[in-house]
């Protein structure tokens, strides 16, 4: 399905002296140099598989999957999807894939998505029977029947992701790569592109390759993980496995102020009083505090992926 | 099959992009002033200069009208439909707003260049028609041989122009800004709306061969009054032909150093 081996891209990056004669000198002689934004990736994802691309700010996620989708020509290295090389950008493939970058938009800015839509159909040469079909279905999903006949530049953020979503899976492609889809939006939009995207895989048997700084996406959305990391694969397996590695505690939590609790490892946190404790010993936790406390309201729940991961990455070496 | 669906592509597009240059009623409505008072500009100058003489390097004043047709419509027809495109994709590089465009299972060179029109300049066209026609009602009546080799010899010069824009779009790959070749090719096109045999040595060439608007404005009146062949023609479309190949090459190369801007 996705065969990438041994990937690498390097970048050739201008560098400038600060301030004005750094500027003049920089037009006189340009200087550059090479950044790897990524180094020898591998790894396969299976038809229908939901994987969560992580990593820090430059990690080289996005680059990854650029070149996934035939962007970005590999410096080194191979890349197959369904069987081809993506950066020759053949129409069998361009056909069966599709990319979502929260930051870009393909919606014609002037016309209302409709006309968007339209041209994706021409240019996809779809069938105008099952172009609607699809459409109806879209529309109906996400809920864009009011915003149909609005110029896009008058639609919100969260408007024009949902329509941007539509006018990316017209084609029913087979592999979505999403760049993060849910960025700017607000918790219920995000939450609803999020049962989307769900839904599109169920539906569609779609595979999902999905980059996020939200850790609430990659928790709804993604069973496994590839962690990268200045340009390297640092991890590639189940989402809960690696919770269970970094972070095997349980968080229990008390409601309310209980100085009490402090002795016994408990710190306050947001109205309540919070300790993490190894799995093992949870029950005799909670049996201590209900001895103390016997009215407490008591909570117990796994470490929230985005603290996961900030403890992965401060323990990185 | 393949030209079908490609036809149905650029009808789509064409659809679009006159959406798009309509959807502002004021600008549009604005820019058709414009386009109509700069058609009228491009002819006056050439009446101030035959008050003065009765021929400029051997050409009378409708044959020069002629020539200033022949500008007008290539002129036209590049701010129609060539010139919104460069800024649209020099913008698209710079932003990487090209990322959409180059995952489409269609030829992105055709679809980057052919994705806006500005309408304003169909006058140019329009008066570049009517002043052709004005113009040939003064001259004698070419043969029907000589109407045909004046119409391949303007075709095969907008396939050159068009190929240059091409070859100036994908610098745009490389130094991301290049705004600025565009005035540098918007006056050297502007050369050609005077006779060629009006330029002399080096300038000639450049008109002829490096920017061949001579190639568009000057060669198919020649080919009207009976002065132009066969070879003219074979060359005319051996230039345009190795110039469209030099733009295809660049393109696929310039896709290829494609950075698509960060998000």
């Amino acid at each position: 399905m996705i065969d990438v081996h041994e990937l690498s891209k390097t970048y050739r990056v201008p560098v400038k002296e600060p301030g004005l004669a750094g500027s003049l000198r920089s037009l006189l002689r340009r200087q550059t140099r090479d950044v790897q934004a990524v180094a020898q990736v591998s790894f396969r994802i299976e038809q229908g598989e939901r994987v969560g691309f992580l990593g820090p700010n430059g990690a080289g996620k996005t680059t990854t999957l650029k070149m996934l989708a035939g962007l970005l020509h590999p410096s080194s290295g191979r890349v197959e999807v369904l069987g081809l090389r993506p950066q020759d950008r053949p129409t069998e493939l361009l056909r069966q894939i599709t990319l979502v970058m929260g930051q870009k938009q393909q919606l014609l800015w002037d016309l209302p998505p409709t006309e968007t839509f339209e041209l994706n159909r021409a240019m996809f040469d779809l069938d105008r029977a099952e172009w609607r079909r699809t459409l109806d279905e879209l529309i109906e999903m996400l809920s864009l029947q009011a915003l149909l006949d609005k110029p896009v530049r008058n639609l919100s953020l969260g408007e024009r992701m949902k329509c941007e979503l539509c006018a990316a899976l017209l084609h029913r492609p087979r592999v979505l790569f999403l760049d993060e889809p849910t960025i700017g939006l607000d918790v219920e939009m995000q939450a609803q592109v999020r049962r989307f995207i769900a839904q599109v895989n169920e539906a569609m048997g779609a595979t999902v390759i999905l980059t996020s700084h939200y850790m609430q996406d990659i928790a709804a959305l993604t069973p496994r993980l590839l962690i990268i990391d200045q340009g390297r694969l640092r991890y590639d397996g189940p989402r809960d496995a690696l919770a269970q590695r970094i972070a095997p505690e349980r968080r229990i939590s008390v409601r309310g102020s209980h100085p009490a609790l402090v002795e016994r490892g408990f710190r306050e946190e947001q109205g309540r009083m919070v300790a993490d404790v190894p799995t093992g010993g949870a029950n005799r936790v909670l049996a201590e505090v209900l001895g103390l406390l016997p009215e407490a309201e008591l909570g117990v729940e796994e470490i929230p992926l985005d603290e996961v991961m900030a403890r992965y990455f401060r323990a990185r070496p | 099959m393949r030209i079908l669906r490609l036809a149905r592509v650029l009808a789509a597009l064409l659809r679009v992009a006159l959406m798009n240059a309509a959807a502002w009623r004021a600008s549009f409505l604005v820019e058709l002033l414009v386009g109509a008072s700069s058609s009228v500009g491009v002819v006056l100058p050439l009446f101030f200069v035959y008050q003065h003489a009765e021929q400029v390097a051997g050409w009378a004043l409708p044959e020069a009208l002629m020539v200033t047709a022949f500008f007008l419509l290539l002129q036209g027809l590049v701010g129609l439909l060539i010139e919104p495109n460069l800024s649209a994709v020099v913008e698209g590089v710079r932003t990487g707003a090209l990322d959409y465009t180059v995952l489409k299972p269609v030829d992105a060179m055709l679809v980057s260049s052919l994705q806006r029109v500005a309408p304003a300049k169909a006058w140019d066209v329009l008066a570049g028609m009517g002043l052709l026609a004005w113009s040939a009602a003064q001259l004698p009546a070419p043969g029907p041989g000589g109407v045909i080799l004046a119409a391949l010899l303007f075709l095969a010069g907008l396939l050159a122009v068009y190929a240059i824009w091409i070859l100036v779009i994908c610098t745009s790959f490389w130094f991301v800004r290049v705004d600025n070749l565009r005035f540098l090719l918007g006056a050297a096109l502007d050369a050609g709306r005077w006779p060629v045999d009006v330029y002399k040595g080096w300038l000639r060439l450049l008109l002829t061969v490096v920017v061949p608007v001579a190639l568009v404005t000057s060669f198919p009146v020649l080919a009207l009054r009976g002065e132009a062949d066969a070879t003219m023609l074979i060359q005319a479309f051996g230039a345009s032909a190795l110039l469209l190949l030099a733009a295809r090459r660049t393109w696929l190369a310039a896709l290829r150093h494609y950075t698509s801007a960060s998000s």
